[in-house]
């Protein structure tokens, strides 16, 4: 187990949002304002860690013939737990997700986490794994999220500073609504995809330069 | 024969497999939900009266009433008027709201207590700021039916939400139609 070579993968090398894209209907969808993408972050962060650990537990009992029906009951049952509990205790943020909590249970990159790494390794490099990708996944959903706020409504921190208002950074009548909107989805993401791989590419430079 | 028996084994044990698995989960959901939903009902009787007082100054009773739409729910009759649970279909499910009706038939208030609409566009018809207080404003001393400006009505549309904002106009009028009908 290797967890910084784990982390890196999560955040940045493998990173399931900018580089593997699962997940992309959640991040799409909901990168509108920070308190969002902290949100969904942090649900999807706890579902891969949870389901990663029991798959992981389970990846000698579970026959492979029926390993995806397994798998999504088990990731089923992890969404409508974190569903329940936010609806009782979190109630401004189940609301404010929405429809995209339940759809967690067909967001690719926790199936894809279970199939492709807790199903072949131990319960703790699981949950490491689960960790780093969902930490990786948090934060290119809150640079998402960041650059959507700003240029769709011209605040920061909408939902989470200032009672919900967010710090308004670009007067009112300036911001480009289209950023919020489904259009600016794709847009935005693109950059941030850019700008993450140009972000490697001077890294390996750099890392070549120090071999040499 | 052995063949056959390894077959029945191998099969059963699939299902048993899956079968376990779901019996489990469901469990565990059972006893999550036996936790959750008492606090859950109880955080929606908290909305649906902080709705009713937000509309209605003063609070009110729940009365019999008629309604042609479908879409009214519950009324509540009290000093100042009328409260009128609605539930129109918006963009992505039912939005349940409450509205505040005086007895000349004006609308006091709308107040949105359940809603599944888009994060950041129709769910800015509920949320607690600005924009959604000035749409929510829109429709305060309007009477007889309200419509969005696209649809020749005075109401400003939230923007890239007018399915949210044609709904919530739907609701209005249904319990507007609702009180006209109580005299």
């Amino acid at each position: 187990m290797n967890f910084k070579k784990q982390f890196n993968e999560g955040l940045l090398t493998k990173n399931p949002v900018t580089v593997q894209l699962l997940g992309m209907c959640s991040t799409l969808a909901i990168t509108t304002s920070l308190f969002n993408g902290i949100g969904m972050g942090l649900a999807v962060t706890i579902i891969t860690i949870c389901s990663n650990v029991l798959i992981s537990a389970l990846r000698k009992v579970i026959p492979s013939q029926v390993r995806i029906a397994a798998y999504i009951t088990i990731i089923a049952g992890f969404v409508t737990v974190v569903d329940l509990c936010l609806q009782a205790f979190l109630p401004a943020l189940a609301e404010s997700l929405g429809v995209f909590i339940p759809l967690i249970v067909v967001n690719c990159m926790v199936l894809g986490r279970a199939e492709g790494f807790a199903s072949k390794n131990g319960v703790l490099a699981s949950a490491v794994d689960g960790l780093c990708q969902g930490i990786g996944y948090t934060v290119a959903l809150v640079i998402t999220c960041v650059i959507r706020e700003l240029l769709g409504s011209g605040t920061f921190g909408g939902g989470l500073l200032n009672g919900g208002e967010g710090i308004r950074i670009i007067p009112a009548q300036f911001p480009a609504m289209q950023m919020v909107m489904p259009v600016g989805g794709f847009l935005v993401l693109g950059f941030v995809i850019a700008g993450s791989q140009a972000l490697m590419k001077y890294l390996d430079k750099k890392k070549k330069e120090g071999v040499k | 024969m052995k063949t056959n028996e390894n077959i029945v084994k191998y099969v059963l044990r699939l299902a048993l497999t899956l079968f376990i698995i779901g019996a489990v989960v469901a469990a565990c959901l059972a006893g999550v939900n036996s936790i959750t939903a008492p606090a859950i009902e109880q955080l929606q009787y908290e909305k649906t009266q902080e709705a009713i007082q937000a509309v209605l100054p003063g609070g009110g009773d729940e009365i019999d009433f008629t309604d042609d739409s479908g879409l009214v729910s519950v009324v509540y009759k009290g000093e100042a008027g009328y409260a009128v649970q609605v539930a129109p279909g918006g963009f992505d499910g039912p939005i349940t709201m409450m509205v505040g009706i005086d007895f000349e038939g004006k609308v006091l208030g709308i107040s949105v207590i359940k809603h599944t609409e888009t994060a950041g566009l129709g769910a800015v018809a509920a949320a607690k700021t600005s924009a959604g207080e000035a749409f929510r404003g829109w429709f305060v001393g309007q009477s007889g039916s309200v419509a969005v400006t696209k649809d020749g009505g005075s109401v400003e549309a939230i923007t890239g939400a007018t399915i949210t904002s044609r709904a919530v106009c739907d609701g209005v009028n249904a319990a507007l139609d609702c009180v006209a009908k109580m005299g």
